[in-house]
């Protein structure tokens, strides 16, 4: 998530709003956070960012007005973000509006303990369900994808089914993908109440490491194997639409075929299978000599699970990936799927042809660079 | 103990290796040191064929009840064509017919017989009856006979069946099995209207198909049936006829020219049936029957030219072999009558002769036809749905017709892609349960089965490609458009 700073002027508590740089008469400014470059600070608004000193603003003779003062780089906030300002004076940006891959980090705590998570889990954590509704209500309604991710969301219990029904509710056209780890739908009420509510565009994510329960369970360190694929039956008996995630490491590099084959043979049902290359961030970076497998070495092993999937009529993506390391034959089948954010391309990749199209690659980690990138086959 | 062994059965394929395949249909074939190994309990977690044989759930080292599980689900799965009862329900309306195959398996009247037709008070009976199965799909096919000669009838059954539908609400279809010969223009109008399908028959090219399926008055049906073929699809749309083809002695070693006939003809499909043991075929057996293993050879070498066909870019498929690649290859239940276990006879189709007679099969009646009820349920004057449906006899006929419990079929490793025929056990061997060391049948889709099994382990990716074509039911083309052809240098 971007995060910009600036010098707090009465704010004791976060704050959350909307970004706008003009307003109406009709305006409901309790929700706005207003951006200017002018020196004259209008009044009743939740806050006011700008790129003045407190000094050079003439705020009006309110002296409850919060504001975050001496902001840098407020040209990145538009109308329609949605951010949070906090009594340090740092503003986050919760929701781009008009990215790809926006998404709320609905809780940071975790029942797994994955080898190469990107964000590592947290112990304990006040509870944000509040927060998160407020920002569900403020988001355009417009926005086409939402994701719901952690931390593990469902950890939440009801306080997470009331953020789905806040999905319902605020943003009724916008496709909600949840990213669980499917552990708790192993209960079936618990299933049962997520599809209660009903949403009319939910789909839930769940990641399967291996195939087997000892290799899954070893990379996500508990014993998750068989509650996951319990969890998976007992959503595809309520009709939820339901995807896999498979994250490519040393691990299972070797049995991506054996996977595919473990899907389609017991859950043929699942509407969406992403294999992805993975992100160097939090654990897998501490973890990486013992993760790291480039991908160009696994390229032909991929080519083949998703060549198995595909000709089974199943709906098959790669996430991540460099288009250029993949074999042509499977390179229609990666997406642009990472969070722009996150979408760096390498120096070697700056006179690449692909690289409009899809060339692209996480932050580069000089050591880990993908050898075929590096030493020019392509 | 290291691990638990789950149930499998296996077969030594040759020196090598051994195939195994469990009780939901997945297979391996496993190096024949591992698999000794693996009977023993001495296989270790770091031999290369642990991990396959743990993710398909023939052992396991760690949990039993949730693997006990999955492969519950996928048992059920597979099992699911048990679900929803008869779906299919033959009626034949009248046993006339204007035809004279040499093999034809009912025994059929000529034109001008009496007596052989059904009233309509028998026929409403019939679809009322239908309408009782708890089935959410009713499939009503005509056979005959040939059909036509009774299209009065037909038209009757037709719209009772749609009235009744009015208040059911089932998905209703219907399929008239005919030599196409007596099909007008003011028929197909009439059929145009209702949801009706035509199946035909389709023996070869113009030589083969008169050999086989003279008219009476009249050698040459060929030419007839080609011109009606147009005029159905001309009408109905060119999807709504199909055609199947019966391999007798005069086309067993011709079935390529079988093959580009119905290429010729526009069919993207075609079924090689070998010929069922019942009605003049059976009595004339001598004249057009041929040895089982003379039919295997040529239906691999059919098949062989077929998939080259895919392969230079025609979309064609034997439906046989993708029958079999389906049940073999994929998860799902298929829904073929004539090889279920247990077998689908009443419960997934049933038949109505002219005479109100119900029978378990089509090949039940033939082979009364014969002379030997057997295979009776019962009238449809004298018996109620549930005395036709829920009798003795059927429980003992389905309970003898489980290939899990059938002597040679119990163990065998093939057991999972094949199905019980008790109705051709009794008419080859005059048993039920039967004796599988002399079975045709038995013998024939054994074959056929490890062919295929053989191209799937061997083959290269493209006959996959094209199997997989067959399966998915639509021409495979796995190149997907590249966003960036052309730009990568």
């Amino acid at each position: 998530m971007k995060v910009l700073s600036g010098s707090p002027v009465n704010i004791s508590d976060d704050i959350i709003g909307k970004i706008a740089h003009r307003y109406g008469i009709f305006s409901n400014k309790r929700d706005l956070i207003y951006t200017t470059a002018e020196r004259s600070i209008p009044k009743g608004f939740a806050a006011v960012i700008t790129n003045n000193s407190k000094e050079h603003i003439s705020a009006s003779d309110d002296n409850y007005l919060s504001i975050v003062c001496n902001v840098r780089g407020i040209d990145g906030l538009s109308d329609g973000d949605v951010v949070c300002v906090n009594p340090s004076g740092s503003i986050t940006i919760l929701f781009k509006k008009g990215a790809v891959g926006n998404a709320l980090f609905v809780t940071e705590r975790c029942n797994c303990s994955c080898i190469m998570c990107p964000q590592p889990p947290v112990s304990k954590e006040i509870d944000k369900t509040e927060l998160n509704l407020k920002i569900l209500s403020l988001i355009d309604k417009g926005t086409p994808m939402l994701g719901l991710t952690g931390g593990e969301p469902t950890l939440l219990g009801d306080s997470f089914i009331k953020i789905l029904q806040g999905c319902k509710t605020y943003l009724p056209k916008t496709e909600i993908n949840l990213l669980s780890n499917g552990i708790a739908f192993a209960n079936m009420d618990f299933a049962e109440k997520i599809c209660a509510v009903r949403h009319p565009n939910l789909t839930i994510d769940i990641p399967l490491y291996a195939d087997t329960d000892t290799e899954h369970n070893k990379i996500v360190r508990a014993n998750a194997f068989f509650k996951v694929v319990q969890g998976l039956y007992n959503l595809a008996l309520l009709r939820q639409r339901i995807g896999i995630r498979i994250v490519i490491m040393k691990q299972n590099r070797n049995r991506l075929k054996a996977i595919a084959e473990l899907i389609y043979r017991n859950f043929p049902f699942v509407v969406h299978i992403a294999f992805m290359q993975m992100e160097i961030m939090g654990l897998a970076k501490e973890n990486i000599n013992n993760l790291w497998v480039d991908p160009y070495d696994y390229a032909q092993d991929l080519g083949a699970a998703v060549t198995y999937l595909a000709m089974r009529d199943m709906n098959v993506s790669i996430y991540n990936a460099q288009l250029c390391i993949l074999p042509k034959s499977i390179r229609a089948f990666a997406k642009q799927s990472i969070s722009t954010w996150k979408n760096i391309y390498i120096d070697e990749c700056a006179d690449c042809k692909l690289r409009e199209e899809l060339c692209k690659s996480y932050k580069r980690l000089s050591s880990y660079l993908i050898k075929a990138i590096k030493c020019g086959i392509i | 103990m290291t691990y638990r062994l789950l149930p499998l059965r296996f077969d030594r394929i040759n020196d090598n290796e051994v195939f195994i395949c469990n009780e939901v249909g997945e297979f391996l074939f496993v190096p024949v040191n591992d698999f000794n190994m693996l009977v023993k309990q001495q296989l270790t977690p770091e031999n290369p064929s642990f991990l396959d044989l743990k993710a398909k759930q023939f052992l396991t080292d760690t949990e039993l009840e949730p693997v006990i599980e999955m492969l519950a689900t996928k048992y059920r799965t597979r099992k699911s064509f048990l679900d929803k009862f008869t779906a299919l329900h033959m009626v034949v309306p009248t046993l006339k017919c204007n035809s004279n195959c040499k093999y034809c398996q009912v025994s059929r009247k000529d034109v001008t017989a009496k007596g052989f037709s059904m009233n309509k008070t028998m026929a409403r009976k019939i679809v009322d009856l239908i309408f009782k199965s708890p089935s959410p799909y009713i499939k009503i096919e005509f056979q005959g006979g040939e059909p036509l000669l009774e299209f009065g009838l037909i038209k009757y059954i037709i719209e009772r069946a749609e009235w009744v539908n009015l208040f059911k609400k089932k998905e209703l279809e219907f399929v008239i099995c005919t030599n196409l010969t007596l099909m007008t223009n003011k028929m197909l109008r009439y059929l145009k209207g209702h949801k009706v399908y035509i199946s035909t028959s389709l023996d070869g090219p113009k030589d083969l198909h008169n050999m086989n399926r003279p008219l009476q008055n009249d050698s040459n049906s060929y030419d007839k049936v080609i011109d009606k073929i147009r005029l159905c699809r001309k009408v109905l749309g060119h999807d709504s006829v199909s055609a199947l083809m019966t391999t007798s002695r005069y086309n067993l070693n011709r079935l390529n020219d079988a093959v580009d006939e119905y290429l010729k003809q526009g069919f993207n499909s075609i079924f090689l049936r070998s010929l069922n043991p019942y009605g003049f075929a059976k009595r004339d057996g001598q004249s057009i029957a041929y040895k089982i293993d003379e039919f295997i050879s040529e239906y691999k070498k059919a098949l062989d030219y077929i998939i080259d066909i895919n392969l230079r870019g025609t979309y064609f498929v034997e439906e046989f072999a993708s029958l079999l690649l389906t049940r073999i290859l994929t998860p799902f239940s298929t829904g073929f009558v004539d090889m279920q276990s247990p077998v689908g006879v009443a419960i997934s189709g049933v038949i109505y002769n002219y005479d109100g007679n119900v029978y378990v099969s089509d090949e039940a009646r033939m082979l009364a036809s014969t002379g030997d009820k057997k295979f009776l349920m019962g009238n449809v004057n004298e018996k109620s749905y549930a005395e036709l449906f829920d009798s003795e006899f059927l429980h003992s006929l389905l309970s003898k017709s489980c290939l899990e419990c059938l002597p040679e079929c119990s163990w065998c490793a093939y057991q999972n892609f094949c199905g019980a025929d008790p109705v051709r056990n009794y008419s080859e061997q005059r048993d039920i349960i039967g004796n599988r060391t002399t079975s045709e049948e038995c013998k024939r889709n054994k074959e056929i089965m490890k062919f295929l099994l053989d191209l799937i382990k061997n083959g290269d990716q493209q006959i996959q490609k094209v199997f997989w074509s067959w399966i998915t039911r639509h021409p495979l083309s796995l190149e997907k458009e590249e966003p960036c052809e052309g730009s990568i240098r």
